[in-house]
């Protein structure tokens, strides 16, 4: 892939330059506090982007996947029923979306349009998405203490998926670009041709910011190996259970997580909308039946559902992607401390005591 | 062509790609008439406003589903208990929850919408030259009955059909008119009970397994597939019985029943075990649904 070098100061140019091709150019920032966010690109606020900041807990994934998405809007007259589909179809760019978070648009790629039926809503939102993706250099600021993207290999820095990488190589910018879209950019004199000290430069700093992770779930392929093959004990998913509060949080801030359902609002007299929403596996009604009827009543049903979901190797080749991308958010925001590293490390702590495990007799 | 023809045929096309495209959007449907089963348990017969709709529909395989749109309520799935070589389109629900109560309350004429249909089916054409034997409990021969009005059309195509049905009285047999209609069909074997008996019932008083052991019936376990719905309990005594006389876990075929919103794979509700019953299923062999790991 081609690189080109930027001056630190022309980063923000990149924004400029997507603003003036017609994109909403969606960027990260800052809050009052310890918080950070994506919002839309402003006059305004253009100068506040930043760059080196903790990953938004919020993931860009609404942005693909609204968190409320109409599908269609119905209009009754004298009996009569007109159904009306609304689409949407935004002309944005994501501008310092993280490698993980680069992963988990890729995953939903997979997922909603892959196989027999593709979801053209999401289509709608994906197919003008540019993507300028911006790799974790800086520990201090960058990496959290659950980011596990180095085991879940899809980053610090992402290989593929992007429309244009950037790395912070200390007094300047590496531009990698990942599309033809990405790479007809570089006909901005901003960029300039690299070389190869450039190159080296960033094997260096990738080589450091790998040993800079606080959280390594080393048993993370075992586990999957475990869970495919149906050897995790039932006590060990009743222990992550007894610890899941049912809020759901972790499903909401994943950025792989495809589930949600869908409801009819009344809008008007003689109208109605059905949108769809974000939904979460963990929460009690997901699978209860007209009449009562709920196969998965126990908690832990429900969370070995989720870890199940995304840690089989079945849907793992059913999507050629993991719903696992190591960006530690579900760990961030547990009360009950079953993230993803969380539920690896009980898992491999439970696997440690099984004698089944132990072929060795006297 | 002259032009107004061209306009009548226009919104067709185009809606029709739309939906090919939008996995989402609903057909205008309208009732035609409602037949009381049993209590709670009515027949819906409807077709597409579009008769391209309807055409299109009419392709579905026995076992397969539809999702049903009760606008401003919601949208639920649902058997499709017509075979393809039956000439109507209908459903049968039972009166359950929101959206199968505003089902209920529709009057012939009014509108609704469906998608469908969705899911894998009965591999109908894999069972040809083999035994059919139908076991349904209760609501159980809703799904069921497509595949055996399928079968009796195909009648050739089969060895022995037994239907096995039970009820919890004889008000609730499903399907009465066709119950008579196979009691008397030649090479069919349709055996009934009922849990508790009642006036003027002369058959037979057990559960559905018991049928299995009455004398005179023999059902077969060699080249046989067994076809079982029904409530969660019925469907584990009926699982042991077959096993009991020596049937493989995978020659014993059902349904199953799964909370859904879009029937194509995508909202993950219905995601059990390594499938999504809306599109791996609803129709799974016992194999499969023992390592679902997961309650009927």
């Amino acid at each position: 892939m081609k690189a080109r070098i930027l001056n630190r100061t022309d980063a923000l140019k990149i924004v400029d330059l997507l603003r003036q091709q017609g994109y909403e150019v969606i960027a990260p920032f800052r809050g009052r506090g310890r918080d950070t966010f994506f919002e839309t690109v402003t006059d305004q606020n253009r100068d506040q982007v930043q760059l080196h900041l903790p990953n938004p807990y919020y993931p860009p994934k609404r942005y693909v996947f609204p968190h409320i998405e109409r599908l269609l809007t119905v209009k009754r007259d004298n009996g009569d029923i007109r159904i009306q589909p609304s689409y949407e179809e935004p002309k944005r760019a994501i501008f310092g979306i993280r490698s993980c978070d680069v992963a988990g648009i890729y995953h939903l790629d997979r997922f909603y349009l892959g196989r027999d039926f593709k979801d053209i809503y999401y289509e709608n939102h994906r197919k003008n998405l540019f993507l300028v993706n911006f790799v974790c250099s800086d520990p201090a600021n960058d990496i959290g203490d659950e980011c596990f993207c180095v085991c879940a290999d899809t980053g610090p820095a992402a290989r593929e998926h992007f429309d244009l990488q950037l790395m912070d190589l200390g007094d300047e910018f590496m531009a990698v670009a990942g599309t033809p879209a990405g790479e007809a950019l570089f006909a901005d004199p901003i960029f300039k041709k690299a070389t190869d000290a450039h190159v080296a430069r960033r094997h260096a700093i990738l080589d450091q910011v790998r040993k800079a992770f606080k959280t390594t779930t080393s048993w993370f392929s075992a586990t999957v190996r475990y869970v495919s093959q149906g050897d995790i004990l039932d006590k060990t998913w009743e222990e992550i259970g007894n610890r899941c509060l049912e809020c759901g949080g972790c499903t909401y801030v994943c950025p792989a997580c495809t589930c949600f359902t869908v409801s009819d609002r009344q809008v008007g007299p003689n109208e109605i909308e059905r949108v769809r929403m974000w939904d979460s596996c963990g929460l009690g009604g997901f699978t209860r039946m007209a009449g009562g009827f709920n196969p998965r009543r126990a908690v832990h049903d429900r969370r070995n559902r989720r870890f199940f979901r995304k840690l089989a190797h079945y849907f793992i080749q059913r999507e050629l992607s993991m719903a696992c991308v190591g960006c530690g958010r579900c760990a961030a925001v547990c009360h009950g401390d079953i993230g993803m590293p969380s539920v690896v490390e009980m898992i491999r702590r439970a696997t440690a005591e099984v004698e089944k495990r132990e072929s060795v007799s006297h | 062509m002259n032009p107004s023809a061209t306009e009548n045929v226009r919104p067709t096309v185009t809606a029709r790609r739309e939906q090919a495209e939008n996995i989402y959007l609903p057909r205008i449907a309208v009732l035609d008439r409602v037949v009381q089963e049993i209590q709670d348990v009515k027949t819906f017969y409807w077709h597409f406003e579009d008769p391209v709709d309807q055409r299109a529909f009419r392709c579905f395989r026995p076992g397969q589903f539809a999702e049903v749109s009760l606008f401003g309520v919601g949208e639920f799935p649902t058997s499709l208990p017509p075979s393809p070589t039956e000439a109507e389109t209908f459903f049968t629900v039972r009166h359950v929850g929101s959206c199968t109560s505003a089902l209920h309350q529709l009057r012939p004429g009014d509108k609704f919408a469906v998608r469908g249909p969705y899911g894998n089916g009965f591999p109908m054409e894999d069972y040809y030259g083999k035994n059919l034997v139908f076991v349904a409990g209760g609501i159980g021969l809703i799904p069921l009955r497509s595949a055996i009005v399928y079968a009796l059309q195909n009648r050739k195509q089969y060895q022995r059909i037994q239907i096995f049905h039970g009820a919890k009285t004889p008000k609730e047999l499903m399907y009465v008119p066709n119950l008579g209609e196979w009691e008397h069909t030649p090479g069919v074997e349709c055996h009934l009970t009922v849990d508790r008996s009642a006036e003027g019932w002369s058959g037979n008083v057990g559960v559905v397994g018991s049928l299995f052991k009455k004398p005179g019936v023999q059902v077969p376990v060699e080249n046989t597939v067994a076809f079982v719905c029904g409530p969660p309990i019925m469907f584990r005594f009926v699982i042991k019985d077959l096993l009991g006389m020596g049937f493989q876990e995978r020659n014993i075929v059902s349904t199953l029943e799964r909370y859904m919103k879009c029937g194509v794979g995508k909202c993950g509700h219905c995601c059990i075990g390594v499938a999504y019953v809306c599109v791996d299923g609803p129709v799974f062999t016992y194999e499969q649904i023992k390592k679902l790991g997961e309650d009927i």
